[in-house]
């Protein structure tokens, strides 16, 4: 049920005259974005070898291979860059990533549908999955917590939520 | 300046009252609040808030770490939704 593929970045533009682009990166720690190679266009047609350079301001420099001159790397830019799922390392028990989390259905423990999450959000409170409700109106935010999250059952994209009396109206 | 010591933490009263009440009832609930300015007390750890963030109740479930802080530094009034990428969440 997890994506197959997840977008860890994008391209802002070409950096310097010799093909190198500005990438921007959305992970956790943002060098893990050339780990992740290669890394493909959102249709999943085109794949591209990525290789940092520098650190610049708001991102990376960073070569494509096959990219050598500024004009093709200015094509590329607002290119969004997809990783494999598979390469994302595996995590220990209890620790999901947000991207298998998003969009799975939230039911409680008599199985009526609650929702499906829209994110996971941490104010720092510890984190917490924001729930857009099946019955519509604004959303909620359930605490990931055992008591709140019994089951979390990622293949079946599903989650079992016993939430505090009041919380889903 | 902070606040003297002899006055004791600020908490709004009907924070208490309401408090009090779910922990006699032993019910699993949100309480829901408006007061983001009152302090977080021992006795507020293990009962979940919904904390007001002028649009609505952001739920928090108070532990012995927040004690002294105050319910609106759980509650931001601005979201930000960034790119899910390889974040982690952690089940406590």
């Amino acid at each position: 049920m997890s994506p197959t593929r997840v977008c860890v970045g994008a391209i802002s533009g070409a950096f310097g005259v010799r093909g190198e682009v500005r990438l921007k990166s959305f992970c956790a720690t943002p060098e893990d974005i050339a780990a992740y190679g290669p890394l493909f266009s959102e249709d999943g047609t085109a794949s591209y070898t990525v290789k940092l350079t520098a650190q610049v301001k708001n991102g990376f420099a960073a070569e494509i291979e096959g990219i050598t001159s500024k004009e093709a790397a200015d094509a590329l830019r607002g290119l969004r860059l997809y990783a494999d799922r598979d390469r994302m390392p595996a995590l220990s028990d209890d620790e999901y990533y947000h991207a298998d989390l998003i969009g799975i259905e939230v039911r409680d423990t008599g199985g009526t549908l609650l929702g499906h999450v829209k994110a996971v959000q941490d104010y720092g409170a510890g984190d917490m999955l924001e729930v857009t409700p099946a019955a519509g109106g604004a959303t909620i935010l359930l605490p990931f917590t055992h008591e709140a999250v019994p089951t979390v059952d990622i293949g079946a994209g599903r989650i079992v939520a016993d939430p505090p009396e009041g919380l889903f109206g | 300046m902070s606040r003297s010591v002899w006055k004791g933490p600020f908490v709004d009263s009907y924070v208490l009252k309401k408090a009090e009440k779910s922990r006699e009832s032993g019910r699993n609930e949100v309480i829901k609040i408006w007061s983001r300015r009152s302090t977080i007390l021992p006795q507020f750890v293990g009962l979940t808030f919904g904390v007001y963030n002028g649009q609505k109740h952001i739920t928090v479930a108070v532990s012995e770490d927040m004690i002294g802080q105050k319910f609106g530094e759980y509650a931001p009034t601005r979201t930000y939704y960034g790119h899910a990428a390889d974040k982690k969440a952690k089940r406590k």
